[in-house]
């Protein structure tokens, strides 16, 4: 039998810390490494934060749901909520290179998840909402697949 | 997170402790502030005790080191644990911040 555990709450800056609290303990409570539990935290408060200032900036605030997996030795985190569709996929990669004068402030979160995870999937339809799907493999030491 | 500044000469040594993130950024943001508005533009930035940053916590590191060097300063980096240093990597930071293996070689630093 698979874990399952899922958190969901109003996508509100409020409500962060519940986000960041769930996926903490889920780490903890699954083993998993140091590096991939930093990473799968980073996921986290990106989309959420991505999700609570742009995704429902003009709506009222939907829900956030996430579902934490442990698959073998590896964590499928998926997010679903309800904001005009958006794919992190296709957001803008960030000017890694330019003076630190000029370098833009923003534009970092999207990026650091697209690089930590092994694989991001993402779907959108208007019955079920949107659903991000993020992998993070080999991120129980010791558990063999 | 916890943040304690200590003078150190002409050198600001900001301690950071825990994790920088969404929640706690704009107060980090506001202790590198107040220095530079007093200032201390010579600062270091001892990352012995800093467990997580997101990208938060990178605004507040390239907000601070922008207005450092603007009035003749730096934001220079001490100890850095390497759970941060692949984000700081990941972004791009390692190439436009310094970083040295402790708070007295970040110090001495600016002497050279």
């Amino acid at each position: 039998m698979r874990p399952v555990q899922t958190a969901e709450h109003p996508g509100t800056a409020e409500h962060l810390p519940a986000f960041l609290d769930f996926i903490d303990n889920a780490c903890r409570g699954a083993g998993v490494d140091e590096d991939a539990s930093m990473a799968l935290r980073l996921a986290v408060e990106e989309v959420c934060l991505n999700l609570i200032r742009y995704g429902y900036a003009d709506a009222s605030p939907g829900p956030i749901a996430l579902e934490f997996r442990v698959e073998d030795d590896a964590i499928r985190l998926t997010v679903r909520d309800r904001a005009p569709p958006f794919d992190p996929r296709d957001a803008p990669a960030p000017d890694l290179t330019s003076d630190v004068l000029t370098r833009p402030l923003g534009g970092l979160g999207l990026h650091l998840v697209r690089c930590l995870m092994d694989e991001i999937s993402y779907c959108s339809d208007t019955e079920r909402g949107n659903r991000l799907t993020l992998l993070k493999r080999s991120a129980i030491s010791g558990k063999d697949d | 997170m916890e943040v304690s500044a200590n003078d150190m000469g002409e050198v600001t040594v900001v301690a950071i402790r825990g994790n920088v993130d969404g929640l706690t950024a704009d107060q980090l943001m506001e202790h590198f502030t107040a220095h530079v508005a007093a200032g201390k533009v010579r600062l270091v930035a001892d990352c012995a005790g800093l467990d997580y940053t997101s990208s938060a916590g990178l605004r507040t590191l390239l907000g601070t080191v922008k207005a450092a060097r603007q009035k003749g300063g730096d934001l220079r980096l001490a100890a850095v644990r390497p759970p941060v240093l692949k984000v700081l990597q990941l972004s791009g930071f390692t190439s436009i911040l310094k970083s040295y293996d402790d708070v007295p070689a970040a110090v001495a630093s600016y002497a050279a």
